[in-house]
């Protein structure tokens, strides 16, 4: 039984559709691209996953249990966490309180100090700054927070928005490198990006929505194969 | 002239904590409260309908009831509204606030229901050839015990941290684990305490309570978080601190003039909104989201 | 949701509230006098709900300060019509100015410069009020609202005061007050549906987008709060023509508060909802108040508590907003089928 298993799912605003059938499945310690051009929906698709959005149809399991329509608050209880669009750190807190924040969403109490240093060995930038406005840190050092943030609840599955948006090619190759730590700890995880060929090689398997569908599905292979990205990416007889 | 600056102090004290009670509620839910006046109100018929116990055991038998009410709103009302406009929250608010009016004024009576609360505590000390009202010196006392307690409460505590983080960004805080349900509730809970210890200082001054007791203070305290800036707690207490002293300032300097004192608070409200319109203590940058 | 999608000319918009409100004057006035004066005063009330419409339901900005231009309507009308020994000799007028007291002209040129007056008013506020959005603006209103009700209120050179001005000239042809009425529906109708009204509504829906699309949201708004201060005016005048006498009161909080609840219980994004709003409201608080005076209905007796009246108002208006915080006709204009399907 996979981890997280999506769907056929359906969701959007109100009466706009955004997303009209999306599929995939995810097994721990597996990554899963998603690729688009802008606008198809995207972070629509992780938000809904997490919980902030509520789905019109389809089935969200994760680890065998629906978590369709759940509350966002007991979905991360549940073990999924969201690293959302534009990192969403809370610029007038400390780093420390951004990182206690995390922990709200633990399922067990025990082990949060524990957590903590674990935070502060994967990305040792937060603890040099740790009483420091979280506004105050580099483009590169607030998302690097942002997943520390999502990551000390311990998920099981980790959803990532965005996570290269703004940042300096060499901060992107580090941010890539502690999410393959994260990936071989066991994490799944679930990566949304612009960036498609950087995704495509990065990820176990890639899927490229069009039109709130999943258009193709891409293999790592895929990546140094240009023209067979941009047909993905733009449609076939483009 | 002492006297003058105490009560421009204990007024400032008492405002800045009815705008913190309406500043919490507003920051985790977007929703200005009007009927916040009416959780003082609710308190004050309390304190004076239960004289006849022991003050502790009055204040806390006050603290009960308002919070139970506070709680009643949320679950009745405001929690079936989540996620319409702030406008539409505001009115509705309106709308719940003359609803509790009509139901005390069927309850207690149109008239005013009123007792001696703490008769120790109303009356005048001599100090250094100068009488100062006691009043004055408790409700200043008090309102620092309070400010510092709910500083502490706000800054230091993994509720306060949740507290602040919604007010930030709900959405985020629920991504994180925050549990929106429960972070409400406790928000109306709090704002249900500081409204008893409002009403608490209220009913030593003025003893006299009626249906629309709450009701001034509470539009002297929205005017307050307005313009300190809607967006933090700091800013809502420091905004009713504000008013409360130019308000108590005007009533001393006008003299005679004192019954336009309101005309100009509000122009220095409108002054002060025009010049920053997120508020004294807001950022440049953040715009506004109401 | 929201719709403002209402854009082209339609007879039955138009012209279906008009009927609606003729008939419902027509019949209920000729009931007995004092629904008559009742069917008045609600054409009064009509009048303001409009006025909120035009600025509050177009723009989603939240106004408190209408109240405003009523009293300053309301208080020139009934000044300028005032019989001049009332004026010059009543109790309650001693110490006003007395360049004021020959000032006087007939009902309805007093009418049309109270509502210029109040419209300049509103665009000489507006232009600094309309700077602000949201919460804040709000608020500032709110303080307009309380700067005018506190100058008037307490002074007497310039007014009764705290107290009433007695004998203002009424207007007791309802009719008069109808056809006012109406030509307010047709310039709001026609406002709305013009480019700008088109323009004010989208800014409604999207605030932020507005700007990049060229829209200058300060001008559009003030357009539209000059254009409400004058309705509101009109409306304070036609109220002082009605009740007979001026009183600063009339025109602060409950007023504020039943007006915003007319237009927001209605549905505040269309001018049906304007109507249905004080329709339905008026329409309840009189069956009440006939309940609490234990009156016929259609010749049953229901009898109820005096008082109770207002409670079960503030919660019919709690519950209108639970049950759709919309408001009844949920942005929809007046349409035959709509009509029929309720």
């Amino acid at each position: 039984m996979a981890l997280l298993e999506i769907s056929n799912l359906v969701a959007g605003y109100g009466k706009v559709q955004v997303i009209s059938d999306v599929s995939f499945s995810l097994e721990p310690g597996k990554s899963i691209g998603i690729v688009g051009p802008n606008g198809v929906g995207k972070s629509t698709l992780l938000l809904t996953i997490a919980g902030a959005i509520s789905p019109n149809a389809g089935s969200i399991k994760l680890d065998g249990t629906s978590i369709f329509g759940m509350r966002p608050e007991d979905i991360v209880r549940r073990g999924l966490s969201l690293v959302p669009e534009g990192r969403q750190i809370f610029s007038g807190l400390s780093v420390k309180e951004n990182l206690s924040l995390g922990l709200t969403g633990r399922r067990d109490k025990k082990g949060s100090h524990e957590a903590v240093e674990r935070m502060h060995e994967l990305f040792p930038v937060l603890s040099t700054h740790e009483h420091h406005q979280a506004g105050m840190l580099s483009g590169g050092q607030q998302q690097q927070l942002a997943i520390a943030r999502a990551l000390i609840s311990e998920p099981k599955v980790l959803l990532l928005d965005e996570p290269s948006l703004g940042l300096a090619p060499t901060v992107i190759a580090d941010v890539f490198e502690r999410l393959r730590e994260i990936i071989h700890m066991g994490t799944a995880v679930v990566i949304v990006e612009q960036r498609a060929n950087l995704v495509t090689s990065f990820a176990d398997e890639t899927i490229v929505i069009r039109d709130g569908k999943v258009q193709s599905r891409l293999t790592p292979a895929d990546a140094t194969n240009t023209d067979s990205l941009n047909r993905s990416y733009f449609g076939a007889g483009d | 002239m002492i006297q003058s600056i105490l009560d421009a102090i204990s007024l400032g004290g008492l405002y800045s904590l009815a705008a913190l009670g309406l500043g919490l509620v507003f920051g985790v839910m977007r929703l200005v409260n009007f009927a916040h006046g009416e959780l003082i109100t609710i308190a004050a018929y309390t304190l004076v309908l239960t004289t006849q116990f022991p003050l502790l055991l009055s204040l806390v038998l006050t603290i009960f009831v308002t919070a139970l009410v506070a709680l009643i709103m949320e679950f009745a009302i405001y929690r079936r509204l989540r996620g319409v406009s702030p406008a539409i929250m505001l009115v509705a608010s309106f709308g719940l606030s003359t609803v509790l009016q009509r139901v005390y004024e069927f309850t207690f009576g149109a008239l005013p229901k009123s007792a001696v609360v703490a008769p120790s505590l109303s009356g005048v000390v001599k100090f250094a050839g100068l009488s100062i009202t006691i009043s004055s010196v408790l409700t200043i006392i008090l309102a620092v015990v309070i400010l510092l307690a709910m500083g502490y409460l706000v800054e230091r505590t993994s509720l306060g941290l949740q507290l602040r983080a919604a007010s930030a960004d709900f959405r985020t805080a629920r991504l994180l684990g925050v549990r929106s349900n429960r972070l409400i509730t406790a928000a109306f809970v709090l704002s249900g305490v500081l409204a008893s210890f409002v009403a608490f200082i209220l009913v030593i001054q003025n003893p006299v309570v009626n249906p629309y007791y709450g009701l001034n203070i509470t539009i002297l305290a929205l005017v307050g978080i307005v313009i300190g800036g809607i967006s933090s707690l700091r800013g809502a207490a420091l905004g009713g601190f504000i008013v409360g002293v130019i308000l108590s300032g005007l009533n001393t300097l006008l003299g005679n003039g004192r019954v336009y004192s309101y005309t100009w608070l509000f122009i220095t409200v409108l002054i002060i909104l025009l010049v920053r319109p997120g508020g004294l203590l807001s950022k440049g940058s953040e715009l506004e989201r109401v | 949701m929201r719709h403002g999608g209402v854009t082209k000319f339609s007879f039955q918009n138009l012209f279906g509230p008009i009927i609606i409100i003729s008939a419902l004057t027509f019949f209920v006035g000729r009931t007995s006098a004092s629904l008559q004066l009742i069917t008045q005063f609600t054409l009064c009330y009509f009048m303001m709900v409009l006025a909120l419409q035009v600025f509050v339901g177009n723009s989603g900005v939240l106004s408190f300060g209408h109240g405003s231009f009523a009293l300053i309507g309301s208080y020139i009308s009934g000044m300028l019509t005032a019989p001049i020994n009332i004026k010059g000799h009543a109790l309650a007028m001693n110490q006003l100015w007395q360049a004021l007291v020959p000032l006087h002209t007939n009902i309805y040129l007093a009418l049309l410069i109270s509502a210029i007056i109040s419209a300049f008013f509103a665009a000489l506020t507006g232009s600094l009020l309309m700077r602000l959005s949201g919460l804040s603006a709000g608020i500032a209103t709110f303080a307009l609202l309380g700067v005018t009700y506190n100058v008037f209120f307490n002074n007497k050179r310039i007014g009764p005061g705290s107290q009433a001005l007695p004998a203002v000239p009424t207007i007791s042809n309802t009719y008069i007050l109808l056809l006012l009425a109406a030509l307010a529906i047709v310039v709001v109708y026609l406002f709305n549906i013009s480019s700008l009204g088109r323009t004010l509504i989208a800014t409604r829906e999207d605030a932020m987008a507005a700007p990049a699309l060229g829209i200058n949201i300060y001008r559009v708004r003030l357009i539209a709060f000059t254009l409400s201060g004058f309705l509101a005016g009109l409306s304070g005048g036609m109220y002082v023509h009605v009740a007979g006498t001026f009183q600063v009161q009339d025109y602060y909080l409950e007023f504020t508060f039943l007006t915003l609840s007319m237009l927001i219980i209605g549905g505040s994004a269309s001018l049906w909802g304007a109507l249905l709003g004080t329709i339905v409201i008026s329409t309840i608080g009189q069956l009440l108040l006939m309940m609490e005076q234990d009156l016929p209905i259609f010749g049953i007796h229901a009898h109820i508590p005096e008082g109770s009246r207002a409670v079960i108002i503030a919660v019919a208006f709690v519950a209108v907003l639970l049950w759709r915080s919309s408001g009844i006709a949920n942005g929809k204009e007046f349409s035959i089928p709509t009509f029929w399907r309720k």
